[in-house]
């Protein structure tokens, strides 16, 4: 999968989610998002992209990413 | 010393030269180094004489008439302007017996005033009518029009009281005065001349009527034929809204009210009352099917008070009198005057205001001075083209709803037209149908198609073509229209066409070719 | 003509709840209050005479047929205009009123042809019935009066011809102009004797006001407004009530036929969404059924570039599932997949989903619905609890404020258009939240009170100010939102627009909607007191999409605006059943009822009812699917009636995507562009020649009836269960009434639904179950689906798609009256004559600096791609924005649309392109070549990737 247009669609996610003042209740509510409605290969591919560095990461979305 | 000059500016007088007359007597005086203060007035309706010159000396305000432009110089010569002795002088006109005989209320002002000097009209008893409604209040108004006996002069007669109780007990919300200024009957001009002679007269009605049913605006539909009296009315509104008789605060009372004016388009039809809500509203002219009534819902859906110019002119009249005084005039369920236009083939035709009862005859001989012809008048039409025509034989009817509608007859806005013994009843007859069929907005079937298809019979009937078989079907035919029509226009064309058949029978027998 | 099975009472039905009793001819009647003498005589069973009177439409009293005695009435009263009052005693028939009426047949007849034998209405005439029952053989008026006739027809509209010679002037036709459809096209010209119809300043039909609704046809008493195909196919015989197949209005349609052949189409006066109107759509462009186009056999291919070879459907289907089972075990079972379509009934598409969930053993199945409403789905669940619109059509009868955001009503839902325009009319006011001043912005007798003309993309920021003046002004219903909404976030959501970056002042940078404007809009719909939403595309496709969803219930909620007549939160969708593909759980994380794949129970009661085991993990969305398939990851595809290719965004990328493909199998009525990059065809089928259900934007379910046979043989739902027998799961129904069994017994919302229910009802507006046995018409009354209605932070996000100096210029795409969608239906009908290419509106001021006039080619560039189409210079455009249509292939528009998207639901943002705009001498080539190929429609000429 395309991981750059992945990367955006997380941070599109995360930037609805930012305006939650909690920050772990942000990176919840992204990591949710993802759950619900990512298939497992989006998700896979957004987790392997983190751990190779998590280029274009919003820090929320990375946050959220995180608790995949 | 300046002398005060009356020439009227009505438009029955100007059309007679009433303005070239006055433009003669400024130029003249002028040139002679006299100094005079014309004013201009409505008319007195004693159209035979105008133009009336009025002279304000010494022996009071003296009539010469008619005065044409061409008599100015010899009557300034002679002393019009101290009232001397002249074939034309009539002395004071209130004075005049064609005059004396009547009965002014709704026009007592209109010929004496200014039509726009509101310090004249407030002298001459202006808006002691509309202070007297603000005192008593709304229902309190109500009541004395009511009890005045006061109905529509436009033509239907419906009591005004009863139709202003109807919308003051709508729910509570917007409500309209309109004012049908659209005179269209041949041979009326009743509502010009108060319009031009005295417009805050209909001003203060409209007003009157807006507080007693709570109604903050007020629409004149005002025919565009009457240019003078939109120049008048317009004038005129603008100077009540200027004194404070319209706007946001009426005389301080804290009620709202104004007028707009609205022009017409040159449709008969729109002075029926329900197409002209139409047309006020933008639309095509056509009918409204009754109910609701205007009363319910009328203007833009809205309760609306429909009157016409004569009536609401005369609502002043009754506040300020007082609704027992009113009633002193008139007789049975005609109560009060009725401004009468007396039309056609007479000697003196004009307006004569007299209480309801005088006769027919009497109209035509003594005021009209019979046929300016000379020969017998053979018929009259009265209330407009679609009135039934009355052979001399029912001349003794006293003018008043009931008697008129005891014989098949009207009395509409008043309109009286004389035929002398040439007319032709058979072509009047085909002229209702025609008029019927030029001015039907073309709603219903009836009208629509039926005057057409009249007029064609009736012509028919004229060429000696199959006459019996299509008198026949004309009877039918005004059956149908009588009973089926929509609305007056389709429903009373046939009263003229069988009232035609009935009493001058002689006129649609057997004809040669062409007649 | 009305349709040939109606009975005419005459004049509406009465509103009134209170009833009174009258004889009518020695029979006692009891009826509505309000109801006129002529509908209860017919009521009781009577028939008046009339003509210009029909129950569509307010009585008129103009023919005087319908005269009638009332006891103690003076005269003869028309029955169509008098009300009827207790106690009344009406006689409808005697000699004095036979006399009557035949006096004013005799005039019509006196000016109307008499050879009724020749006359297409002859049988169905209003003047010849009321002619032969008084007995009026001809006229008794001369020959040679005054006629009205040898005035040319005018056959200018593709789909009537108006006949002046058989007008009976009755205004009828008129008044259904202005009463019906709201255009006020047609007017009398005229008057008396000389009143004739007339188009708009006497003008040919064509070329005036008339936006062909046709609804003057419908009401006209003779042959003077009539259908052509019945001129040249003959009367129908037989009427089929159904449901139509175009916008999510969802009239009620019937189907009037002759030998299985529709020759008219009329809309049923007992319809619930349509109130027996309908459009130039609905009403005449149905021709596209039997176009030659139709593909009438199953094709398949090895590759996309091999001709195609018709083959039986066995082989077809066994192809296919061969195909699928091979890559299944290839490449996993998420290497397949399949697309619902909102134009199928609710029926084919619960099969299409449960053939990928429970045959394929995936949830990788998606709907249309993403590229447009998935926003919807999506924003009303998390904050009032239920997918979906709050209120059927009627409720705008009881608004008092109508906001209307991002939605074209007259041109992309006219029939909910005529109903708004009617209360608009009646004084209710309008607010107009859109780049655009759409028609009803200013239109006849309608003006909206504000306009707000807001640059594409900033939605949610002129929301937002809207909510900062509600609050900080006070004019929130706290009570309300209070005792009904989750109050923690009403407080968080209040301090946020109250923030004085979300004040209008703040915004005006951002928006371009003046301050002014938008405190204005806030006050008026703040005080309502019944104010209403509606929204359309203009709201969904961007990028903010689903947060504008959430920014519009949030102020709905916190004003009190939710859960009665003439208030919600309407969306109004774009396809006929795009409602209904939602619910029957064509999204990858849902199944029917819009409950997750991972809830437990839910996926155990589906496993158990479908003998199969189900994922418990989202599948792939139709944006996600291309990107696997690029990827190599996704290779089969079966897609039930949707147009990619041409429909969604950035179409050199779901040309690459498809084109990697090993398996794609359309299944659709012609070969639509996607079909190039299609490896099966199988010839579907149109809502005329199968049964079924759609649910319209109201959430009303309604028959969707057979009245042709399948010209290939099979119905869409047939198609699909024959491919997952075919795939080795068993599937079995004999009607599709079955199919809607189960997806009762399956979803909660629709536990009450069945065939029988919806022959007795008409129609039925779910949730209909135990709780609502005859369906819900507005939702959340006394609490939110959800428990206590949820408020959302909605801060505004700038779009990435933003003007630059190399695209200055904000694209921004809708829909006219005459196309559809991608016009693959309307494009095959005689809708061309209006509107036969998609063109560029661009602003005077825009077109001018590129020296850019009225229908010259320009090229249109953005970031994705070009194309070219015609300018239209238009002072309804915004400067700095230009607008475009997506209903023909050769424009290309999506050529240019971007990858970008919501952020919750990926729905594309079809709605702010940054693109730039010059003038060009001519289209491109391929453009020229698909334009020329229009009819034949069968060689590929897309670019491809």
């Amino acid at each position: 999968m395309n991981i750059e247009r992945l990367v955006t669609m997380a941070n599109d996610i995360a930037a609805f989610f930012a305006s939650e003042p909690d920050p772990d209740a942000a990176a919840d509510q992204v990591a949710n998002h993802l759950r619900k409605f990512w298939e497992p290969r989006m998700r896979a591919e957004i987790r392997g992209s983190l751990e190779q560095g998590g280029n274009g990461l919003s820090p929320l979305a990375r946050r959220g990413v995180e608790r995949l | 010393m300046t002398v005060t000059v009356w020439v009227s500016r009505d438009a029955g007088a100007l059309a007679l030269g009433a303005d070239k007359t006055a433009q003669k007597l400024l130029a003249a005086a002028s040139a002679a180094g006299t100094a005079i203060k014309l004013r201009r007035n409505g008319s007195r309706g004693l159209y035979w004489l105008e133009p009336l010159v009025e002279v304000e000396c010494a022996a009071g305000r003296i009539a010469y008439g008619p005065v044409s432009d061409r008599d100015v110089p010899g009557l300034l010569e002679k002393g019009l302007l101290i009232g001397t002795a002249h074939p034309l002088r009539l002395g004071p006109i209130e004075e005049h017996p064609w005059f004396t005989s009547q009965q002014r209320l709704t026009f007592a002002r209109v010929g004496r005033i200014d039509p726009l000097d509101l310090d004249d009209y407030l002298t001459q008893g202006g808006f002691t009518g509309l202070r007297r409604a603000l005192d008593i209040g709304p229902a309190a108004t109500v009541k004395e029009v009511v009890e005045s006996g006061l109905r529509g002069r436009g033509g239907a007669a419906f009591p005004t009281g009863i139709k202003w109780q109807t919308v003051l007990k709508q729910p509570a919300g917007q409500r309209y005065i309109a004012c049908n200024a659209d005179e269209g009957d041949s041979g009326t001009f009743s509502d010009r001349m108060l319009m031009e002679g005295d417009p805050f007269s209909v001003i203060e009605g409209m007003i009157i009527a807006g507080a007693a049913v709570g109604a903050t605006r007020g629409y004149i539909y005002l025919r565009v034929e009457y240019p003078h009296a939109l120049r008048v009315m317009t004038a005129a509104i603008a100077a009540a809204r200027k004194a404070g008789y319209l706007g946001a605060d009426v005389c301080g009372s804290g009620l709202a009210f104004d007028i707009d004016l609205r022009l017409g388009a040159g449709a008969y039809i729109c002075g029926e009352e329900t197409s002209m809500l139409e047309s006020l509203e933008g639309r095509r002219g056509e009918i409204r099917v009754r109910p609701p009534l205007p009363a319910e819902k009328g203007l833009f859906g809205a309760p609306t008070v429909v009157n016409n110019v004569v009536t609401l002119a005369t609502v002043p009249v009754v506040l300020a009198g007082g609704a027992a005084a009113y009633r002193e005039f008139g007789q049975a369920k005609s109560r009060g005057t009725i401004p009468l236009q007396l039309a056609g083939n007479v000697l003196r035709g004009g307006l004569i205001e007299r209480a309801f009862g005088i006769t027919v005859r009497e109209l035509l001989y003594d005021y009209g001075g019979g046929s300016a012809s000379g020969r017998p008048i053979r018929a009259v039409q009265i209330g407009g083209p679609l009135g039934a025509y009355l052979p001399e034989s029912q001349f003794d009817t006293p003018l008043e709803y009931e008697a008129l509608a005891a014989i098949g007859a009207m009395l509409g806005h008043g309109g009286v037209v004389a035929f002398d013994d040439t007319v032709d009843m058979l072509a009047m007859a085909k002229y209702a149908m025609e008029f019927c069929a030029i001015e039907s907005c073309g709603k219903c079937t009836p009208c629509r198609i039926g005057s057409v298809r009249g007029a064609e019979a009736l012509s028919n009937i004229a060429r000696g073509i199959e006459p019996e078989s299509n008198l026949a079907l004309v009877e039918e035919l005004c059956d149908t229209m009588l009973q089926a029509s929509l609305c007056g226009l389709g429903g009373m064309a046939p009263y003229p066409v069988l009232s035609a058949m009935k009493h001058f029978k002689e006129d649609f027998g057997k004809r040669t070719n062409g007649s | 003509m009305y349709a040939i099975d109606h009975k005419d009472l005459g004049t509406p039905a009465a509103a009134s709840g209170e009833s009174v009793t009258l004889d009518i001819d020695g029979s006692t009647v009891t009826v509505p209050v309000g109801t006129s003498v002529m509908r209860a005589a017919a009521l009781a069973g009577g028939q008046i005479p009339k003509l210009c009177a029909t129950d569509s439409l307010k009585a008129f009293g103009s023919c005087r047929l319908c005269l009638v005695e009332i006891e103690g009435r003076k005269g003869f009263p028309a029955s169509c205009t008098t009300e009827v009052a207790a106690g009344m005693k009406v006689r409808t028939q005697s000699a004095r009123l036979q006399k009557l009426r035949r006096g004013v047949v005799e005039l019509y007849v006196s000016d109307h042809p008499l050879d009724c034998d020749e006359c297409p209405a002859n049988g169905h005439c209003e003047l010849q019935d009321a002619a032969e029952e008084l007995g009026v053989e001809g006229s008794r008026y001369a020959n040679g009066g005054a006629t009205q006739r040898g005035v040319a027809q005018d056959a200018s509209n593709p789909y009537f011809v108006f006949n002046p010679d058989l007008c009976i002037v009755c205004s009828r036709c008129v008044r259904a102009c202005d009463e019906v459809q709201g255009t006020l096209a047609l007017t009398i010209e005229g008057r008396g004797f000389d009143s004739r119809v007339s188009a708009s300043q006497h003008q040919p039909f064509l070329e005036s006001e008339c936006v062909s609704c046709g609804a003057c046809v419908e009401a006209c008493p003779t042959a003077a407004l009539t259908e052509k195909l019945p001129l040249s196919l003959g009367a129908p015989t037989e009427a089929v009530s159904t449901t139509c197949g175009y916008c999510g209005v969802g009239c009620s349609l019937k189907a009037e036929v002759k030998e299985e052949t529709v020759v008219r189409m009329v809309p049923n006066r007992a319809g619930t969404a349509n109130n027996g109107h309908a459009c130039v759509k609905g009403r005449f462009a149905f021709g596209y059924a039997t176009h030659a186009d139709r593909v009438r056999s199953p094709m398949i291919r090895k590759r996309i570039t091999d001709p195609w070879r018709e083959v039986s459907w066995e082989e077809a289907f066994a192809y296919t599932a061969a195909e699928f089972k091979r890559i299944r075990k290839k490449y996993g079972p998420d290497s397949v997949g399949g697309i619902t379509s909102s134009r199928c009934t609710n029926e084919e598409t619960f099969l299409v989903q449960k053939l990928v969930r429970a045959a394929l053993g995936t949830n990788n199945v998606d709907t249309c619905a993403r590229v447009c409403h998935s926003a919807t789905g999506y924003g009303l669940k998390h904050t009032l609890g239920e997918s979906a619109g709050t209120q059927a059509f009627t409720s705008v009868n009881n608004a008092d404020v109508i906001v209307l955001i991002g939605a074209n009503p007259t041109d992309g839902h006219p029939v909910f258009a005529s109903q708004l325009k009617r209360r608009l009319r009646q004084g209710a006011k309008l607010i107009v939240l859109d780049p655009r001043a759409i028609d009803l912005v200013r239109t006849p007798h309608i003006e909206a009170v504000a306009h707000l003309p807001l640059r594409p993309g900033t939605n949610v920021a002129v929301m937002n100010a809207l909510s900062h003046v509600i609050v900080t002004e006070g004019l929130a219903n706290d009570a309300y939102a209070e005792a009904r909404c989750e109050v923690d976030t009403y407080r968080k959501w209040k301090a946020f627009v109250a923030d004085p970056r979300n004040s209008p002042e703040s915004t005006e940078a951002i928006s371009g909607v003046p301050a002014a404007l938008v405190r204005k809009a806030a006050r008026i719909y703040a005080a309502g007191p019944n104010s209403a939403i509606y929204y359309g595309l203009g709201v969904t496709e961007h990028s903010q999409g689903t947060t504008m969803v959430m920014a519009i219930a949030n102020i709905a909620m916190a004003t009190g605006n939710l859960g009665r007549e003439g208030v919600g939160v309407s969306p109004l969708r774009g396809q006929n059943n795009v409602q209904g593909s939602c619910d029957m759980g064509s999204f990858p994380h849902e199944f029917s009822g819009y409950r997750h794949v991972s809830d437990a129970a839910t996926r155990s009661l589906f496993e158990g009812a479908w003998n199969a085991k189900l994922a418990s993990e989202p599948g792939l969305r139709i944006p996600n699917m291309f990107e696997a398939a690029l990827d190599g990851s996704f290779r089969g595809l079966y897609i039930q009636g949707e147009d990619f290719v041409q429909s969604d965004p950035n179409t050199n990328h779901v040309v690459a995507a498809l084109s990697a493909m090993e398996c794609v199998v359309v299944q659709d009525l012609f070969l639509i562009e996607t079909a190039r990059y299609a490896h099966v065809f199988l010839p579907g089928s149109t809502f005329l020649e199968k049964d079924g259900t759609f649910t319209n934007a109201e959430r009303r379910i309604s028959r969707v009836r057979k009245v042709m046979e399948p010209l290939a043989g099979l119905a869409d739902w047939e198609i699909t269960m024959r491919l997952a027998q075919a795939l080795g799961y068993p599937m079995h129904y004999s009607h599709p009434s079955e199919i809607m069994d189960e997806i009762a017994r399956l979803t909660p919302t629709f536990r009450g639904v069945n065939y029988e229910k919806l022959e007795r009802l008409g129609s039925i507006q779910w949730p209909c179950n135990d709780a609502a046995p005859e369906g819900t018409p507005t939702m959340h009354v006394d609490s939110f689906v959800r428990g206590k209605g949820k408020f959302y932070v909605t801060e505004y996000v700038a779009t990435s798609e933003r003007s630059t100096s190399r695209f200055p210029l904000l694209l921004t795409t809708g829909r006219v009256l005459y196309q559809y969608n991608v016009g693959t239906q309307t494009r095959r009908t005689s809708n061309l004559a209006w509107q036969s290419e998609d063109r560029l509106e661009i602003h005077p001021d825009d077109a001018e600096d590129r020296g850019i006039a009225n229908g010259d080619w320009v090229g249109v560039t953005s970031r994705a791609g070009d194309t070219v189409m015609r300018a239209v210079v238009s002072r309804r455009m915004t400067p700095g924005v230009v607008y475009t249509t997506f209903h023909f292939p050769e424009s290309g528009v999506n050529l240019v649309t971007t990858e970008n998207s919501d952020w919750a639901t990926n729905c594309p943002e079809y709605k702010v392109t940054a693109v730039e705009v010059v003038r060009v001498g001519h289209p491109e080539a391929w453009q020229e070549r698909i334009r020329a190929e229009r009819s034949a429609q069968r060689s590929p000429a897309m670019p491809s990737a």
